[in-house]
């Protein structure tokens, strides 16, 4: 039996499922190929790659030939939005054919891909549910959601040319809950949040429990193509900010657009202007497929994760608001 | 739930409120009532204006008229709720619809009720679904379609997605249908609902048979619904596109009291309404792949539409006001 590689062990995702992996799998059965070493306690291999490099691919080939890797799982994707675009295209998209190029010559049996529900894009005309067969497409003048697009489509065409390579990519909904800190988080952790006036889509936030049970499941079992990976019911924005006691102050989004990208470019902005169309368009997917062939359904909805992750970040919140009131 | 009225200290005790290290998720969720928020606040006065109180006061404001959770598409039950008030208003006393064959929509089971569509604004749809849920033995809730124009609109489609409209598309209708929901669908699309005074009831052309496909394909009746009234509610003497277009709007309508009466344009005329059902027309028997099959989608999509049309002549037959039917 050979061994699991996982990519991005540094990130929320990745951490988790890795150490979750060394307890279920054990610790040998595991490999980090990896720019930072895992945890020491865990007593997992570690192969230092950066994707980034020039030669990554060669340099993952030789990993994935020496440690008999069977089974790559790439976690190595940013949640947010980057200055460093050109960094970002390096690590996602040309990083994502560097690793799947290395596993077809390798002759991995399968290669695990994380990936995001704001590729579908978010746009008023969607359906209510987004389904795997829809077309991807991002706003494409947002550099973040091109390059998980491209990452995307290099995987698709890798399955197409190598009937043997088993990919399976996850497309998670925005993480919410306990320890999750990403850009969605810290706009919760505000006290006054921007919303776009006249707009309150609904939004989907996955708990990290369901997104860990997704990913195992998809080690599991042997499955190939696009899976959404959802909670079991999404939240209208509004709501979601009500229920986290922020006060949302409407601006018309042709004011919006232009001042995001201008604090984005200052340095203080949190996303470019184009980010917006996730706070104004919904991109809700379907969950069916992956309960049906991966055999995953949340146990969470969108509420739960949300409140999951005030308890988490406030638990004094009441305590506070009583203190304050006397 | 208890019906007893719950005591809820004004003034909870140091610590005695205070959950324990790291309170469970449940804690963060619940909240308290707008009248005990706004209590709480006047007795805290001015050394009370913290953050915290402010946006406490804020939050059980917005759920003193909003759920929660909502369904998968959106829809608000207190929110609904909320709003009731004034649509009854409009349903009872203004428009004071007149309703007539509800029985002939499905007791249980998927259906696509099949309307013409009129009135600048969706009322149409609202009147319908609270006809249904007001005179229908079951009291059945309609889903209504609704055109992008307004499920796209700014400020508008939030409020219609709360009330449990779903922006019109081959992909919502379907799972709305194979949910067993009854779902409500204008086929003239804008094409009806800004159309002129001059030709008020003259059906315009049923889209491409889309509904059709629909009904075929998820074997749902199609019941054929005919709403007399509401093309006069705003009369359009002429369009002025080229202003509403780059805002987005395909149309923008100039009726007698917009925009010249400014915000009272938006009020309707109260003129009185009926809204009949017809036999329902079946679709099971063709199969789902009759969906295909162009000839057959546009000979259905025509017998409907005939359907309607003779329902609103012989409406308007018998119809001797605009004001009082």
């Amino acid at each position: 039996m050979g061994r699991i590689a996982l990519t991005g062990t540094a990130s929320f995702l990745g951490a988790r499922l890795l150490r979750r992996l060394a307890e279920t799998k054990g610790p040998e059965k595991l490999l980090v190929v990896d720019v930072a070493p895992p945890p020491a306690a865990l007593d997992v291999r570690h192969r230092a790659v950066d994707l980034t490099e020039p030669a990554a691919d060669q340099r993952l080939l030789d990993v994935f030939r020496e440690e008999q890797v069977e089974t790559v799982l790439h976690f190595a994707f940013y949640t947010g939005p980057r200055r460093d675009a050109a960094h970002a295209h390096e690590l996602e998209s040309i990083g994502t054919l560097a690793v799947l190029a290395a596993g077809a010559a390798a002759g991995v049996g399968r290669v695990v891909m994380r990936s995001f529900t704001a590729v579908y894009g978010a746009r008023g005309q969607n359906p209510a549910f987004l389904t795997e067969d829809r077309a991807l497409q991002p706003e494409p003048a947002l550099a973040w959601a091109r390059d998980k697009l491209e990452a995307e489509q290099h995987a698709a065409s890798f399955a197409r040319r190598y009937p043997d390579l088993k990919v399976a990519v996850l497309r998670f909904a925005p993480l919410v809950g306990p320890r999750v800190h990403t850009f969605y988080t810290r706009i919760l952790d505000r006290r006054v949040v921007p919303v776009l006036m006249g707009y309150d889509p609904l939004v989907q936030m996955l708990h990290p429990d369901d997104a860990l049970a997704a990913a195992e499941a998809a080690v599991e079992r042997s499955v190939a193509g696009a899976f959404n990976v959802v909670p079991s019911r999404p939240i209208p924005l509004l709501t979601a900010l009500h229920l986290a006691g922020k006060i949302p102050v409407p601006v018309p989004h042709l004011i919006a657009y232009p001042l995001a990208d201008l604090m984005w470019s200052a340095g203080v902005g949190e996303a470019p202007g184009r980010f917006c169309d996730y706070v104004r368009f919904p991109f809700v997917a379907d969950g069916e497929r992956a309960r049906r062939e991966l055999g995953f359904t949340p146990r969470h909805a969108s509420r739960d994760a949300l409140l999951a992750y005030l308890g988490y970040r406030h638990p004094h919140a009441r305590l506070r608001a009583a203190q304050a009131s006397t | 739930m208890s019906s007893r009225a719950k005591v809820v200290p004004l003034r909870p005790r140091r610590g005695a409120s205070a959950s324990p290290e790291g309170a469970p998720a449940a804690e963060a969720g619940r909240r308290d009532g707008l009248l005990v928020a706004v209590a709480r606040a006047l007795e805290a006065g001015r050394h009370g204006l913290t953050w915290e109180n402010v946006a406490a006061l804020w939050s059980a404001a917005y759920f003193s008229w909003h759920s929660e959770e909502v369904d998968d598409f959106g829809r608000d039950p207190k929110f609904t709720e909320a709003i009731r008030p004034l649509l009854e208003f409009l349903y009872t006393v203004w428009w004071r619809v007149e309703p007539a064959g509800v029985e002939n929509v499905p007791a249980e089971g998927p259906a696509l009720v099949v309307a013409n569509h009129s009135g600048v604004l969706p009322w149409d749809g609202i009147m319908i679904s609270l006809a249904l849920r007001h005179e229908h033995p079951a009291r059945r809730e309609c889903r209504m379609l609704a055109l992008d124009m307004f499920a796209l609109l700014p400020f508008l489609a939030p409020a219609l997605a709360r009330t449990g409209a779903v922006r019109a598309s081959q992909e919502n209708g379907e799972r709305l249908l194979r949910q067993g929901e009854l779902v409500g669908v204008f086929p003239e699309g804008v094409k009806g609902v800004g159309k002129r005074y001059r030709d008020r009831y003259k059906l315009a052309r049923f889209g491409r048979g889309g509904f059709v496909r629909l009904a075929l394909r998820t074997g749902a009746p199609i019941v054929p619904c005919a709403v007399v009234g509401a093309e006069e509610i705003h009369p359009v003497l002429a369009k002025a596109d080229w202003v509403g277009r780059p805002f987005g709007l395909p149309y923008l309508p100039i009726t007698p009291s917009f925009p010249l009466l400014g915000p009272l344009g938006v009020v309707p005329l109260p003129t009185k309404w009926s809204i009949d059902f017809a036999d329902p027309v079946p679709t099971a028997s063709y199969g789902p792949e009759a969906a295909d099959d162009p000839i057959l989608v546009n000979r259905l999509s025509e017998q409907v539409r005939s359907i309607v049309q003779r329902m609103i002549d012989g409406r308007l037959a018998r119809r001797r006001s605009v004001w009082f039917g």
